[in-house]
């Protein structure tokens, strides 16, 4: 009896399969759609954010959001507060969704391979936002910020302002990096390094801790906390007798955790730099206590991004400025590249003019 | 709201028709209690019967609305919610395993959860006083600073007693309160409730210990099967052992132990000058130069008070399960063995049953067969794959033959009564056919009904030339099971009595000192 | 009604989890207008999710035998990060890549066993210790950077079934699996009858069993539809079939066998499994062992998937192992838990995970409603424990891990008259 049983469900299960005869649904659209094709206006555009870690990318969130939706585009944007495998697991669900773009804000640039072959295969068209894809094919523009520049324009920053306060050297100073998974952080260390390093070369500058080396001064997932750590070390650990004039720190966010370790150990404050113009950080700078911050405007990169989308739809080739300078291991990236501003004391009352949140700070 | 009372009687406390249900076991079914203030109400029954469920019940263990029934106390109808509220009420249960933290002194437990307290701060002082006063109430010598786990579970069963009368109690109930005690700490204790009763305190006893019963209840409720089968009344029923016995099991036993004619063959076990140290004091010895023998098909009891070392002199022979080996040696059939693991000692023909069945006997989250076939794996399994079907089969087979009441050999055992649970745990070494097989306490805790089954079992096991070893403190069990009885006193063996020669005097005799006896 | 108590052996509550999962599958089916079932996002849902899945089997017999692992996020990245160097570094090819990363998860399991079982210490300790060693040791060795992994080795963990055999507009290695499944299923499930008839055993009625399988055996097929009928060049994915293997190893090693039984007994009461002869020591230094190897494994696999090894591998891992076990029905004081169970509470998480991503539910939701999710899972659990009802969870899956008489057939012991294994010795 049983014997029939199983031959039943064999049965069953072979016409099962034999019903539904038409088998796969060929879906997959021909690889390159880097320009050429055009696709609906109500189409779906994914956005990959990383770890809402500073209030510019909760801004980045919202005006993605506004832009796209009222441009007609149906837009999913999520960031990945949980690490790698949360962003891994949400660009798969927006090309699920069909996402026709699909704009990345890597976590980590060079762990989404996997992903982007599959947006790839799905005719999915990559923007890597702010921070480069590394080591895949699979992507098709960069926009961001010339991220070397910023790190030029802080190192500058750095010198000018420990000048202005004591004319002549020799100064000490300490180094901070970003986190060692964002791409970004090292070509920024060594924009500004590239200011940097002859100085310290020649004696102008000192590190008295010694950690010179980007692996050194890196701060693991740009938590302040870490950074904070960091700086306590270093003070009571070189500090105790000789002055600290000034620390090159690569974000606002870590700009203000040094400033609150080298109040906390009661120290004159160094001239410290950033980058982000946070809310909390212009405040500072107006207050005289950071030194500098960059001002990257999130607003305009957004918007960038959201034209090189409008092109895309259109079936236009968006417009690049740069199709040499970023090399993922892979292929050079189209990119462009927005020009960032730095921003001190001098220059605060008018770099933020236009800003609707900063501008008010600074009248 | 007051309830008039049907008698003139002084009744303290009423259950009515009490009824409790798990999900497929009707636990309690109309069970009804009068006990009269300021009397001892025993409560006998056979394990699984449904007495300590009742109890449950009185507490609030099993709240007010999760059996039907009233609880009438003091002419009020009850509606307990917690233990709590009994409590606060005046009726105080004392658990088999006891409720105090090991770690905490006497003084801290007895004052748990009901702090003596100065403005939010813990006085000390007025507890200290009063820990003294009721240490003194209960008959214990002890500085109320001492930890719990430092003094023996005689003197915890004070504590416990104490802790109740501190919190004014009028209802004091006791599950199995000597079942852990040895002969003076028992004796002592029902003194103790006696002299609670003198001061106007009821108490309510569970125990199997019948002789106990007859000596201080004054009147009896018999359950059986969940139902309450009679009260009876101690003194105006002329009430004896054999008369509970026969409200208990529904019917009387001639004999309390089955006929055995012995078959006893030669020697096939021998410890000889056995020494094992303790496992944290290492030069304190709990086995001092102990040898013993047993022959082929004989039963031999080792009688002894608690802590004289029995348990410890069984353990550490049976794989060097207990303490720290220092020197003996372990002849079977004439050859040397070297026991080092519990497993090698399996293998080698041995095996024991444990006094504390439930934290070292069972693992309560596994089922009948599961446990059956727990110490003999292999014999079910091939190239390491077991065999489910047989395990099943092995189960059941044990089941039927020891006669386990169970519904399936796919019950929980945590859900069997004593008796039962006892079974499993002889099915599990019988199954591993030991030549020898040690049995620590067997019947602890166990009715009268599944005893006589279990000596039963005992018995035809030696039939089958297996060698038994029983150790028991209730010295009636050696006398009628063994053939062959040593004791311990201090580590040491003192004696070796053969069954004629045994009485109850003269074991006792061996087991309160250290002379040698020839 | 009546016709579903039969079906689930006279209780509904034993098949919840189950019910639960598939309630979701349904309601994100119906949330994401279809999305939820379609062959990408079940392929994403398996690649995505596997190497968590296969951290709660390891996990998942750590906690029955009472113990924990807080380290395997950390030694997974080590091992992925060690086997993307060594590859890159010596050139290695990708299967002594394998080879070495599982042999490198032994040894730190070793580690941690000898600490675990020998010395004494609590797991809990040392896989807290473990999770600091090796996290360092991972950002040590890899210098805080990516490494990338040959594209042989990303087969691992991204790569699929070839198309072998006639052009048939399915994956044709695929529908074999899904028919194999079948065939298994209907074919176990007649031995078990039989056997339990054998032991005169009482067996469901025959339109019971016939329903069951058929439900059993439509989810099979309309998975294995779905896994076949993906883009061309996608298939069953490779870590779910290494998921799938584990789970086959790992579920009869777990109920089957006596190294399995001793683990349940250890955890169960370690005492009472001591005295019953069972080397407490070496079943825990086997299950601390065996814990690091399954996270080496599930190391490699992430690393395949993510096509480098990152600094930040493997972070919060370990919370989402625990989680799917005891979402699966494990207890805490150890003793109690199945690999199946395990595998199902994960398989909740993930498709809540990616019902919310499909939805566009931002992260901080996310993460607030799996944690209710966890919570009342354990909750309704326990409440049902201590209500003197059958655990849902435990119950339901006991029926799938240790088969006797076949599920849903208690057996009456009354009717067995006979047994046909004999044992000689009588008592």
């Amino acid at each position: 009896m049983f014997g029939k049983a199983g031959k039943a469900a064999a049965i069953a299960a072979i016409a099962a399969l034999a019903l539904t005869a038409c088998g796969r649904s060929d879906t997959g659209t021909t690889g390159s759609s880097s320009g050429g094709e055009a696709f609906p206006k109500d189409s779906a555009i994914g956005v990959a954010l990383p770890k809402k870690t500073s209030e510019n990318w909760v801004l980045a969130e919202k005006l993605f959001n506004d832009g796209l939706t009222s441009a007609g585009f149906k837009p999913t944007v999520q960031f990945a507060n949980n690490g790698v495998a949360e962003q891994q697991n949400q660009i798969s669900a927006m090309i699920s969704k069909g996402a026709k773009v699909i704009i990345v804000g890597a976590l980590d640039g060079s762990q989404l391979g996997t992903q982007l072959q599959q947006a790839k295969d799905a005719g999915a068209t990559i923007i890597a936002y702010d921070r480069l894809l590394l080591n895949t094919a699979n992507v098709d523009y960069y926009v961001a910020y010339d991220n070397f520049k910023v790190g030029v324009l802080q190192g500058q920053a750095l010198l000018d302002g420990m000048k202005a306060k004591k004319p002549s050297g020799p100064y000490n100073i300490e180094l901070l990096a970003g986190s060692p998974d964002d791409a970004n952080a090292k070509v920024f260390f060594d924009g500004a390094m590239s200011v940097l390093k002859p100085k310290i070369d020649d004696g102008t500058l000192k590190v008295l801790s010694g950690q010179t080396s980007f692996e050194k001064a890196v701060t693991q997932d740009w938590k302040a906390e870490n950074a904070q750590r960091r700086m306590d070390t270093l003070l009571t650990g070189s500090y105790g007798t000789a002055p600290l004039d000034g620390v090159l720190s690569p974000n606002d966010t870590l700009a203000r955790a040094v400033i609150t370790s080298v109040k906390a150990a009661g120290k004159p404050l160094p001239v410290i730099t950033g980058q982000d113009s946070e809310e909390l950080s212009v405040k500072s700078i107006l207050a005289g206590e950071q030194y500098s911050t960059i001002n990257k405007d999130t607003r305009k990169l957004v918007e960038h991004a959201i034209v090189m989308v409008k092109d895309l739809q259109a079936g236009k080739k968006p417009e690049i400025n740069d199709d040499k300078s970023y090399n993922n291991t892979v292929k050079t990236v189209p990119a462009f590249l927005l020009p960032p501003v730095i921003v001190t004391k001098d220059n605060v009352k008018t770099a933020y003019v236009d800003d609707p949140v900063l501008g008010p700070l600074t009248k | 709201m007051t309830v008039p009372t049907t008698q003139t009687d002084p009744v303290i406390l009423e259950m009515r028709s009490i009824t409790k249900e798990f999900p497929g076991v009707k636990a309690l079914s109309e069970v009804s209690l009068r006990v009269k203030a300021g009397e001892i109400h025993a409560i006998c029954g056979e394990n699984g019967a449904g007495k300590s469920t009742l109890m449950k019940v009185l507490s609030g263990v099993y709240p007010y609305g999760s059996y039907d029934g009233d609880i009438v106390y003091q002419n009020e109808i009850q509606q307990f919610r917690d233990i709590r509220a009994s409590e606060h009420a005046g009726i105080a249960i004392i658990h088999q395993e006891l409720a105090l933290i090991p770690e905490l002194s006497i003084m801290e437990n007895i004052f748990l959860g009901n702090e003596p307290t100065k403005r939010g701060v813990i006085d000390w002082a007025e507890a200290r006083l009063r820990s003294t006063e009721l240490l003194a109430r209960v008959g214990l010598r002890e500085n109320p600073d001492t930890a719990i786990k430092e003094i023996g579970v005689g003197k915890q069963q004070l504590v416990e007693i104490a802790k109740a009368l501190n919190k004014s109690v009028k209802i004091l109930i006791l599950d199995e309160p000597t079942a852990a005690l040895n002969e003076s700490d028992s004796q002592h204790l029902l003194d103790l409730i006696l002299g609670l009763k003198g001061r106007g305190i009821t108490s309510i006893i569970i125990s199997h210990k019948l002789n106990e019963i007859e000596q201080i209840a004054d009147s009896i409720t018999i359950i059986r099967d969940g139902k309450s089968i009679e009260t009876l009344d101690v003194k105006a029923d002329g009430v004896d052992e054999d008369r509970i016995i026969k409200g208990m099991v529904g019917r009387t036993l001639e004999s309390r132990f089955p006929d055995h004619t012995p078959k006893i063959g030669e020697v096939f076990f021998e410890v000889k000058n056995w020494n094992v140290a303790h496992p944290q004091i290492q030069d304190r010895m709990v086995c001092k130069n102990s040898s013993f023998f047993v022959r082929r098909g004989e039963i031999v009891g080792f009688a002894g008070l608690m802590g004289a070392g029995r348990t410890e002199l069984a353990r550490s022979v049976f794989g060097r399960s207990y303490g720290h080996f220092v020197s003996g040696q372990v002849y079977k059939n004439g050859k040397e063995l070297t026991l080092r693991s519990v497993h090698q000692a399996i293998d080698a023909g041995l095996g024991y049953v444990t006094e504390d069945r439930k934290s070292l006997g069972l693992n309560l989250l596994d089922d009948i067969k599961t446990t059956t076939v727990s110490a003999n794996l292999e014999k079910i399994s091939k190239r390491s794959v077991v065999d489910t079907d047989k395990e099943f089969a092995v189960a059941e087979h044990y089941r039927k033959s020891l006669r386990t009441k169970a519904p399936s050999v796919q019950e929980g055992v945590a859900k069997l009564s004593g008796g039962n649970q006892q079974k499993v745990v002889l099915a599990k070494w019988m199954f591993t056919d030991p030549e020898l097989l040690i049995l620590d306490e067997p019947t602890r805790g166990i009715d009268v009904g599944a005893k006589f089954e279990i000596y039963g079992i005992i018995q035809e096991l030696a039939n089958q030339g297996k060698g038994v070893i029983v150790i028991s403190s209730e010295l009636p069990e050696l006398l009628g099971l063994s053939d062959r009885i040593y004791t311990i006193f201090e580590g040491t063996i003192t004696g070796v009595l053969d069954k004629e020669e045994a009485s109850q005097e003269a074991l006792m005799k061996l087991m309160t000192s250290t002379r040698k006896a020839a | 009604m009546n016709a579903l108590k039969k079906l689930f052996g006279g209780d509904t509550r034993q098949f919840g989890m189950i019910f639960a999962l598939v309630a979701l599958i349904v309601l994100f089916q119906w949330l994401t207008g279809g999305i939820t079932l379609t062959p990408g996002n079940v392929i994403n849902l398996f690649n995505g999710n596997s190497y968590i899945l296969i951290l709660a089997i390891g996990m998942v017999l750590v906690i029955i035998a009472g113990h924990i692992d807080l380290s395997v996020g950390s030694v997974a990245a080590f091992v992925g990060m060690v086997v993307a160097i060594a590859m890159r570094d010596w050139g290695i090819p990708w299967y002594l890549g394998i080879l070495l990363g599982l042999g490198l998860g032994a040894l730190i399991g070793a580690w941690q066993g000898m600490w675990t079982a020998y010395v004494g210490i609590p797991a809990f300790i040392v896989t807290l210790a473990g999770m600091l060693i090796f996290r360092g040791a991972q950002q040590f060795v890899g210098q805080s950077n990516s490494i990338p992994v040959p594209r042989s080795f990303q087969y691992i963990g991204a790569g699929y079934l070839p198309e072998v055999g006639p052009s048939t507009g399915y994956n044709n290695l695929t529908l074999l699996i899904g028919l194999a499944a079948v065939v298994y299923v209907v074919f176990s499930e007649v031995r078990r009858r039989r056997a339990a008839k054998a032991l005169g055993a009482e067996v469901a009625e025959t339109w019971v069993v016939v329903l069951k399988l058929v439900l059993i055996c439509a989810a099979i097929l309309y998975a294995t539809y779905l896994f076949a009928t993906g883009r061309p060049g996608t298939s069953f994915p490779i870590p779910g079939l290494i998921l799938a293997v584990m789970v086959l190893i790992y579920g009869f090693i777990s109920s089957k066998t006596v190294v399995g039984r001793h683990i349940y007994a250890v955890g169960g009461n370690r005492h009472a499994a001591e005295l019953s002869g069972v080397k407490s020591k070496k079943i825990n230094f086997l299950v601390m062992m065996n814990m690091s190897i399954i996270a080496g494994l599930a190391g490699m696999i992430f690393v395949a998937r993510s096509t480098s090894a990152g600094p930040s591998d493997g972070t919060g891992w370990e919370l989402d192992a625990i989680a799917a076990v005891f979402i699966g029905g494990a207890a805490v004081t150890g003793g109690v838990g199945t690999v199946i169970g395990s595998i199902v509470g994960g398989l909740v998480m993930a498709v809540l995970n990616n019902g919310l991503q499909l939805l566009s539910v931002g992260a901080d939701w996310q993460s607030m409603i799996k944690g209710l999710v966890l919570l009342v899972a354990v909750a309704i659990d326990v409440y049902n424990k201590s209500q003197g009802r059958a655990s849902i969870i435990g119950l339901m899956m006991k029926n799938f891990s240790r088969p006797s008489g076949g599920p849903g057939t208690p057996l009456q012991p009354d009717e067995v008259t006979s047994t046909k294994e004999t044992i000689s010795r009588e008592a």
